[in-house]
């Protein structure tokens, strides 16, 4: 879907972090990716832990018109509630003085991250490796705190299953509750297992916590190595032939998916 | 007028500006400079010609520790960055002091409020509820021993909301670097202050 807005600013927003300087580098590296396209008039991010705080944002933004796109992976307590009131949003779009918002659904749950998904999964197994003989597994953190996270997953893994790449096996699996992505290795019965962790951002549960319950790191990694975990892929253990994906929110092509966001806002909710 | 307008106004050629820890300059034929003050008049400085790689120096002090309030002191020196374009150009300052000169600017226009302290705090829903049942003197040791002590910018906002805010410096030689809402630091602050009163009082109640 082509979006061309000269006139309208595009507002990425993002958790951010006060610990981890790492959270925030996508929304930064997808905003460049999108002000590169020169599709919008401007192109922001701002973050709820981090500056651009996001109640610094509004004086930044020149264009009368401005598309917000919560960089989150679900809807919930932060799509739902904080980015709503500290932005003071009601509803799909909301007038400020002279400035229209456009308050657009987060990244995540967009169909196109489907695509994205499998897109992911089959760069990262090596040239030969057959979908028939690999099973993807979706990795979210699980438990009551995000529940909408984990459904999301769940919508994600039926419509991967449905679309026409024929991984042998699609299957969600949770750091904290089961089905446990600890035990992948009854979990699935292919020689190729690829795992892509359903996260926005890297942090510590992709660098470190995932791993361990993979048991490709005995332990959590000093904080220099952190990134070599990607890097040391396949793992081959008992067997079988693993591949360890980053967060997927990490992907380039997630600008597209933000893009597809606002060209979604302009075919549902735009009055 | 835009933002780059008013930069460009307010610097105009074969003039000088400071912007917290920036010596902001333009040569005489309209290239904008910026570099850290203490390198003013260095000589051998390393160029930087993009926001990407500005925003990475501006990440963490020369320690290596990672600064998430931008405004805190201790940006790293020996770097100096120049264009001809306004709009690049605060785009460079915007990855070093994200928004602080939109801020400046909203505010001198009457376009931009400060927030008062209270509002911030009873606004906040979660684990940040809290905050809001601190002491107005509580709410000063906030003042003093986050934003005083480790933050350039001046708090315009008040503490009460019928309380005055405090106006921004006026000098002509600088651009302020101002607060017109407590961020989040202040809003920790504020919550761990309020839960060490409410402990305290709690083990006063059972002595
Ligand atoms: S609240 Fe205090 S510490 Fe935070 S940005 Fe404002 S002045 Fe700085």
């Amino acid at each position: 879907m082509n979006v061309s807005k000269p006139d309208s600013a595009l507002l990425l927003l993002g958790h951010g972090s006060t610990e981890n300087p790492d959270s925030s580098q996508p929304c930064w590296d997808h905003a460049e990716a999108i002000e590169r396209e020169g599709l919008f008039g401007s192109v922001h991010c701002a973050f709820w832990k981090e500056e651009p705080n996001l109640r610094q944002i509004w004086p930044m933004i020149e264009e009368s018109e401005v598309y917000v796109v919560p960089n989150f992976i679900s809807e919930g307590y932060f799509t739902r509630q904080v980015l709503p009131r500290e932005l003071e949003l009601q509803g799909h779009t909301t007038k400020r003085g002279e400035l229209l918002v456009h308050y657009c659904d987060p990244v995540g749950i967009h169909p196109a991250m489907t695509g994205l998904l499998t897109k992911r999964a089959l760069e990262i197994v090596d040239e030969g490796v057959r979908p028939e003989e690999t099973s993807l597994i979706v990795v979210g953190h699980g438990t009551g705190l995000n529940k909408k996270s984990t459904e999301a997953i769940k919508v994600q893994v039926e419509a991967i299953r449905q679309s026409d790449v024929p991984f042998a096996r699609v299957l969600d699996a949770y750091m904290e509750e089961a089905p446990f992505v600890a035990d992948w290795r009854e979990l699935t019965d292919t020689p190729n297992v690829v795992v892509v962790p359903f996260f926005i951002a890297d942090g510590l549960h992709s660098y470190q916590d995932i791993p361990v319950l993979l048991g490709i790191e005995s332990e959590p990694t000093a904080a220099a190595s952190q990134r070599e975990v990607f890097r040391q892929n396949p793992y081959r253990m008992d067997g079988r032939t693993l591949y360890y994906s980053s967060a997927i929110g990490t992907d380039p092509s997630l600008a597209r998916v933000i893009l597809d966001q606002v060209a979604y806002f302009d075919e549902h909710y735009r009055t | 007028m835009s933002l780059a307008e008013t930069l460009s106004e307010l610097l105009p050629p074969g003039t000088e500006l400071a912007f917290g820890e920036l010596a902001l300059s333009r040569s005489a034929s309209g290239v904008f400079r910026a570099r850290h003050t203490q390198d003013r008049d260095a000589g051998a400085l390393q160029p930087i010609e993009t926001v990407r790689e500005l925003r990475e120096l501006a990440k963490n002090d020369a320690a290596g520790e990672y600064r998430p309030l931008k405004t805190a002191p201790g940006l790293v020196g020996g770097w100096t960055t120049e264009t001809d374009c306004p709009r690049e150009f605060l785009k460079r300052l915007d990855a070093i002091y994200p928004g602080v000169f939109a801020a400046a600017c909203a505010h001198a226009e009457g376009r931009a409020d400060a927030v008062a302290l209270r509002a911030t705090l009873d606004r906040q829903t979660g684990m940040y509820r809290f905050a809001g049942t601190i002491s107005d003197e509580d709410a000063r040791r906030v003042v003093s021993e986050v934003c005083a002590a480790g933050c350039l910018r001046h708090v315009v906002w008040p503490i009460g909301v019928d309380e005055a805010p405090s106006p921004p410096p006026r000098d002509p030689g600088s651009i302020p670097l101002i607060c017109l809402e407590a961020c989040t630091f202040a809003v920790n602050k504020a919550r761990e202050l309020a839960k060490e009163a409410f402990e305290r009082s709690q083990a006063q109640a059972q002595a």
